[in-house]
């Protein structure tokens, strides 16, 4: 008889690792979004010369708990005429794609749940099914702010849906395969594919922000102005998978920019020691995490019409160019790093020195037609 | 020790792509109907999984879930909801629809009982490799051919919505 891993019989063990797997996942995706929600209050409060909360518990460590104490002991609210089937379907859409992401996350050499070939192409197709979810849950709300919110959310995601896989296509050209162990294992040094391929990070790190609807892309559920759009009849536990699924979005957009462009577990020691890598993966993963609660802290929000614009006639172009010129120079070098970094670093200046003079133009070509008088040196460069 | 499971599976996909397809049909709620269809999708994709063809069934997910079902339902959601029979048009030609599906049914049964796959199943996802090469060298042209037929599309829809210059 065939003895698995720890002696068990393989048989159980099969059982038994998918027990904990599960079990390891939940618990990440909790966890990972009590810490979240505590960073992001302190330091957005650091920013904005705040205390941040402190009364609960040392430096208010125990305010999240607290906060998720409150809401699984909220009343379950339902109104009445919402179609209810889909009306509790709809977090439970959103919520399970996002927590079997965690799968082909590779936070070691050695601990990756299913190093599957096509593990990129999954997470990418996992992180499609949300949109499902965010307009059910807009339709059964049977509520029009409901219902515009899930559609105006609906077109944002699947806009944004385009740069953030076409961001991903130029590293895959690059390193030739789909599986994050392999794009991991081909990066081991200081030569990072961030310092080859800035254009597609740039590309998939806007792209990805939108995706998860962060700041200042959180048009699907701004509280302050579009009545939380398909959130709005949601309350108590529902509301908080809501949130539980976008900080765990969050936790995945992070880990795919930390293992494509950021050497994923590679660090100082691992060679040494294998298990260093979950640390390494970490710090990394929460590195982006951050980043997005500063941008969070520093951008205001966009309008609707600005963010598509921005999508499909700045990110979508410069990611096709991108694109075209990478699988040219991988064609024609046999070492294509230099030619790839300079296209790349050209196309992220392109898109920095380039933004100002279209936004320029655009507001004199605004206030032509509203009527107002324009005199050049009135413009300023909006933002 | 795990031979039963894929059965199982098996069993369990062929109710959701049938049942939900069956339900499609017939059902009067049209959000319901769409859904159900995603749910005929999904199935669909975990039978490419039973058969070894990851890439296609993620595939399958990412364009018809993710992206087919989502156009369905902003469809009916921009358009006018009455309580008017959704089915009665289609009704109308059950007899002409009962012919057309023996006439496509039974080479489809024809077929399954006497094809055997002598491929052994690859390794996970190691379709994708074969899969690229044969699109990009063997179907190429039809390959090309449809991304000319979507652009096509995609230019006469940016027309039609186009709003005349003032």
């Amino acid at each position: 008889m065939p003895i698995g891993p720890f002696g068990i019989d393989p048989v159980i063990w099969a059982v038994l690792r998918l027990v904990i797997a599960v079990g390891l996942t939940v618990f990440l995706v909790l966890n990972g979004a009590l810490a979240q929600i505590f960073l992001e209050r302190k330091i957005q409060a650091v920013m904005q010369d705040r205390l941040g909360p402190y009364h609960t518990g040392p430096y208010g460590l125990l305010q999240t708990f607290a906060d998720a104490i409150k809401l699984i002991g909220k009343e379950d609210i339902r109104a009445k005429l919402t179609d209810a089937p889909f009306f509790l379907a709809a977090p439970a859409i959103v919520f399970s794609p996002m927590v079997a992401s965690f799968v082909v996350l590779p936070f070691s050499s050695d601990f990756v749940g299913a190093n599957l070939n096509v593990g990129l192409l999954y997470l990418t197709t996992l992180g499609s099914m949300t949109v499902l979810g965010i307009v059910i849950a807009g339709w059964a709300s049977n509520n029009k702010y409901s219902l515009m919110g899930g559609l105006r959310s609906a077109g944002q995601l699947i806009s944004y849906e385009v740069p953030q896989i076409l961001g991903l296509v130029t590293v895959v050209l690059y390193v030739g395969s789909l599986s994050m162990v392999d794009i991991t294992n081909s990066q081991p040094g200081l030569l990072v594919n961030v310092v080859i391929l800035p254009m597609a990070f740039l590309t998939y790190c806007i792209a990805a922000l939108a995706e998860t609807n962060r700041n200042p892309f959180d048009l699907p559920e701004a509280e302050s102005e579009l009545v939380a759009g398909f959130l709005t009849e949601y309350s108590g536990m529902r509301w908080a998978i809501f949130f539980l699924s976008e900080y765990g979005e969050v936790t995945i957009v992070s880990a795919i920019m930390a293992t494509l462009w950021f050497g994923g577990w590679h660090g100082p020691g691992v060679d040494a020691v294998p298990a260093l890598g979950i640390l390494w993966f970490t710090l990394k993963t929460y590195g982006f995490v951050l980043l997005f609660m500063w941008i969070r802290a520093t951008l205001p929000r966009l309008r609707i019409d600005q963010l598509m614009g921005f999508c499909w006639k700045v990110l979508i172009p410069l990611a096709l160019v991108n694109i075209m010129a990478s699988a040219t120079i991988i064609l024609a070098f046999a070492d294509p790093r230099l030619p790839l970094a300079i296209v790349n670093w050209l196309l992220v200046a392109a898109l920095v020195v380039g933004l100002p003079f279209t936004q320029r133009r655009r507001l004199l070509k605004f206030r032509s037609r509203t009527g107002e008088s324009v005199a050049m040196r009135d413009v300023r460069l909006s933002p | 020790m795990f031979d039963f499971l894929e059965p199982l599976f098996f069993l369990l996909l062929a109710t959701g792509v049938i049942g939900a397809g069956i339900a499609v049909v017939a059902l009067r709620r049209i959000t319901a109907q769409a859904l159900l269809m995603a749910l005929s999708f999904a199935s669909m994709a975990g039978m490419f999984l039973l058969l070894g063809a990851e890439t296609i069934a993620l595939f399958q997910v990412l364009i018809y879930v993710g992206a087919i079902t989502i156009l369905i339902l902003f469809g009916v959601m921009f358009t006018k909801q009455d309580d008017r029979g959704y089915g009665l048009f289609f009704q109308q030609q059950t007899p002409w629809a009962a012919g057309l599906v023996v006439v496509v049914a039974l080479p489809v049964i024809a077929l399954a009982f006497t094809f055997k796959d002598p491929v052994t199943p690859s390794p996970k996802g190691g379709d994708l490799i074969p899969l690229a090469a044969s699109l990009f060298t063997d179907y190429a042209f039809p390959f090309e051919v449809a991304s000319v037929l979507l652009l096509a599309a995609l230019v006469g829809a940016i027309v039609l919505v186009k709003r005349d210059e003032p």
